[in-house]
């Protein structure tokens, strides 16, 4: 019988030479997405609304009080400026965040979630722009996508789409209804107030229906009419770090259509307008589709089939978008069609996945860090960071809304091929003990034979690590 | 304003291309080098090129941009475009206005899919238009960026280069590992070009600034031996907020691509002469600001050429005007030329190959039209 080892890979980041193998593989998938489980890290994790304070304090700072106070001496502002920097986690945060976020991936015991994790991060993508991969792209995937992904698709929708990170990374605190009160004061001024479009293009594009349902320009903007108003507020004493909000005085007001469907006020605010909106963009066929197809694209295939993604559009019907379901009948379909079809896997997926089976010290732990807000840590501390940058995938800085690509053939490229062929030799300083090669491909390869004969030309412990990762039995899974 | 048909008569100077047109081999030609900017976002062609009509202010009250570099009677330039600037006084550039690729419908992934794709539909291809012409003209490229992008990618593989502190494994690991990828997929094509590279390209080092890395590429383009087709690639032309006049963001990444340019033009010494520098976006933005001192996505725009097998100081353009009844679905700066057009004659002019021939091995004989006498030395 062949087996279907592969699947281990596929879902997850793949099994350890010690590791027993699960006799149902799908139930043993399966059974890690009802729950989220806890992030795993050795000390306390900082909260959302505490890294918030962080930007406000690094905002307000830098650009109010510490130009006043140095004027004219560049000197001192440069050397207060740095303090200011590790002292609210602008400089050396972000590195912290990505080994909790690779710690618990490692560690949850649920890597099945923690894949699945990582694509709905990617999904409502958080671009790197301003301070956000520094403050609050990590605690936005903590908080917002994380704690969402065991309800209903709408609710992650919901969650996303007004939360602090997804507001500002789409300009939607910048929109004005051009009828709204707040529009009529500045057009009296001279001034100008138009809605911004942008995050209810993205809403529509990438988060929900996608092109294939044929909005229109009309469609677009009657869309960020609705979210008019859905907003940042700036102050003096903390810049633009206050809660989002609804603001009725920047809506515009009256009743707008999205793809054939009136939106009007109910109650006091507009503020309905944008949740009713939500609700039935969730529950659009085209939505399920895109995402179905998705789901299928990220873990199966770059060219999903129909009947790829017929079962789980079905669950998604079922259950009403409840994404546990969703989720355990795309593991379903990723097991059948194990050894059928491999899929490249990304350059995150991939450092984790050899992390992983090689049993490396990685990523540094939270008393290796040595980072507490107060003194200046290491130069080490940055290491994740770096190594991340320098495969091109660095979770929390994405260049455009639509985040990283699911495609092979975007990830491939001879610099980033050899990026995978050098961090085998750069991550050898983690090996905790001999390598296993065997049982780590018997136990993670579909079709052991050909990588076991190489192997055993192979003659140093660093040459069989070189050999397997950057091997075609190790990009593809 | 100017004439709406100055492109076609403004422009023209009769010259023809004194040498053959069809090449067979990379060494029998005058090496010419072509480098494309990919002007990622959405770049817009008014705070980069705007044109003196008082229409523009009317709609831009808070990010017109002021102390401008006056071109001619009907357009300015940007004041943080001052290398291109030089070169416009030394003939060395000029400007397409008023134009775009065949995309109007205002989404960035769809638009950045069909500016590289060179197609009309997006995501239905997996080449790109420069990575089609250097196959027909059976040349290579180089893209100076970590992933390839679309627009380089053809039937067979191209290259790139970006800086890394890891260390690559021995030759003879890489042709095992090589040895493991199945025979003409992607990922052997790619590791062959790796392992074929001369070791100053496999070199560990830190550093890659847009400054140093514009160094290697003029390095490397100035070579007679070396690539003829560069790429780079800017981000952030996406200003929907705070975009500002002269200090705005937008301006900075207007500087972005004017540091590009000087540093070629520094880097590469005579060659710059035998070098053409073109710029492409996905669109331009609508010519209302919003409400947050941005833009909107639009269409029309511009186009930026440097080098010298430019034929300089021309603002090439079919205006179209600024009144709300020429506006393309009343909110955008028409394009009344098809970008590709630009893109297919300066092809042409660089790999010195048949314009007709290019047009129809990379657009699919589309109706382009040949502009390589009114644009190019």
């Amino acid at each position: 019988m062949v087996s279907r080892a592969n699947f281990f890979r596929k879902v997850g980041f793949g099994l350890k030479a010690g590791d027993d193998i699960p006799s149902d593989p799908v139930d043993w998938a399966q059974a890690q997405v009802d729950v989220a489980p806890d992030m795993v890290w050795d000390a306390p994790i900082p909260t959302d609304a505490e890294m918030q304070d962080n930007y406000a304090k690094f905002v307000v700072t830098d650009r109010i009080v510490l130009r006043e106070k140095y004027k004219g001496d560049r000197d001192g502002y440069e050397a207060a400026k740095d303090k200011l920097r590790y002292e609210t986690g602008e400089k050396y945060y972000e590195n912290l965040e990505l080994c909790i976020r690779h710690n618990t991936a490692l560690k949850s015991g649920a890597p099945v979630f923690e894949r699945l994790w990582m694509f709905w991060c990617n999904h409502f993508a958080i671009i790197d722009k301003d301070f956000l991969p520094q403050f609050s792209t990590g605690p936005y995937h903590r908080e917002i996508i994380r704690q969402h992904m065991t309800g209903r698709f709408v609710d992650l929708a919901k969650a996303a789409t007004t939360s602090w990170a997804m507001i500002h990374n789409l300009d939607n605190s910048e929109s004005v209804g051009p009828n709204s009160e707040q529009g009529k004061w500045r057009k009296k001024d001279g001034r100008v107030a138009t809605v911004n479009e942008n995050h209810a293009r993205e809403l529509l594009e990438l988060h929900t229906v996608s092109p294939a349902a044929k909005y229109t320009q009309d469609d677009v903007v009657a869309l960020s009419y609705i979210m008019a108003g859905w907003e940042h507020k700036w102050s003096k004493k903390r810049e633009e770090c206050n809660p989002v909000k609804f603001n009725q005085k920047k809506h515009q007001p009256g009743t707008h259509s999205v793809l054939g469907i009136a939106y009007k006020q109910k109650g006091l605010t507009s503020k309905n307008k944008l949740i009713d909106a939500l609700d039935d963009l969730s529950e659009n066929p085209h939505t399920r589709r895109f995402i179905a197809f998705k789901l299928c694209r990220h873990f199966i295939t770059d060219e999903p089939t129909d009947a790829m993604i017929a079962p789980i559009i079905k669950a998604w019907e079922d259950t009403d978008g409840h994404l546990p379901s969703v989720h355990k009948a795309l593991i379903a379909v990723i097991y059948d069609h194990t050894n059928k079809e491999l899929k490249f896997q990304n350059p995150e997926v991939w450092l984790l996945q050899m992390v992983n089976m090689a049993e490396m010290n990685w990523p540094p732990q939270a008393k290796d860090m040595k980072y507490n807000f107060k003194t200046k840590p290491s130069y080490l501390n940055p290491q994740a960071e770096n190594i991340m940058r320098e495969l091109g995938h660095n979770p929390y800085r994405p260049i455009q809304p639509n985040g990283f690509s699911d495609l092979e053939r975007d990830w491939i490229s001879p610099e980033l091929l050899i990026r995978r062929l050098a961090l085998p030799q750069e991550f050898s300083m983690y090996m905790k003990s001999q390598l296993n090669v065997e049982a780590i491909i018997e136990k993670n390869c579909s079709f052991p034979d050909e990588p076991l004969k190489q192997m055993s030309k192979m003659k140093t412990q660093l040459h069989r690590l070189q050999y397997l990762f950057p091997s075609y039995w190790m990009l593809k899974a | 304003m100017m004439n709406r048909r100055d492109f076609i008569l403004g422009s023209i100077t009769l010259t023809m291309l004194g040498s053959p047109l069809f090449s067979a081999r990379a060494e029998q030609l005058e090496k010419r080098n072509l480098v494309v900017v990919l002007l990622r976002g959405g770049m817009d062609g008014l705070t980069a090129v705007p044109p003196r009509d008082p229409i523009l202010a009317s709609h831009r009250p808070d990010i017109m941009v002021e102390n401008t570099l006056p071109l001619n009677a009907d357009f300015d330039l940007n004041p943080r475009l001052q290398e291109f600037y030089k070169c416009w006084k030394e003939g060395k550039a000029s400007i397409c206005h008023a134009t775009n690729i065949p995309y109007t419908m205002r989404s960035h992934f769809e638009g950045q899919d069909v500016m590289e794709s060179g197609g009309r539909t997006p995501f239905a291809l997996s080449t790109g238009w420069l990575g089609r012409g250097i196959h027909a003209a059976n040349l290579d490229g180089l893209a100076i960026s970590l992933p390839m992008p679309l627009l380089l990618r053809s039937p067979t593989s191209v290259d790139n280069y970006y800086p890394t502190y890891l260390d690559a494994p021995s030759l003879n690991m890489m042709q095992s590992v090589h040895a493991s990828y199945p025979a003409d997929s992607l990922l052997a094509q790619t590791m062959e070009k790796v392992i074929s590279r001369p070791v100053s390209m496999m070199k560990s080092t830190s550093s890659r600034d847009a400054h140093d890395l514009a160094r290697t590429a003029s390095r490397m383009l100035a070579k007679p031996d070396g690539p003829r087709v560069a790429v780079f690639d800017i981000e952030g032309f996406d200003t929907h907020a705070s975009q500002g006049g002269d200090e705005g963001e937008h301006a900075d990444k207007l500087a972005d691509y004017d540091l590009i340019l000087s540093r070629l033009k520094q880097g590469m010494g005579d060659a710059f002469d035998n070098t053409l520098i073109v710029t492409l976006t996905e669109f331009g933005r609508k010519l209302d600001q919003n409400g947050g001192n941005g833009t909107e996505h639009g269409y029309g725009t511009a186009v930026l050429l440097a080098g010298g097998l430019v034929k300089g100081g021309m603002v090439h353009a079919d205006w179209p005007g600024l009144q709300k009844k020429h506006l393309f679905e009343g909110q955008d700066l028409n394009a009344t030329m098809d970008a590709r057009s630009i893109y297919c004659s300066a092809m042409a002019t660089c790999f010195q190959v048949d314009f007709e021939q290019l047009k129809r091995d990379v657009f699919w004989n589309e109706p382009l039209v040949d502009l390589t006498d009114q644009l190019f030395v």
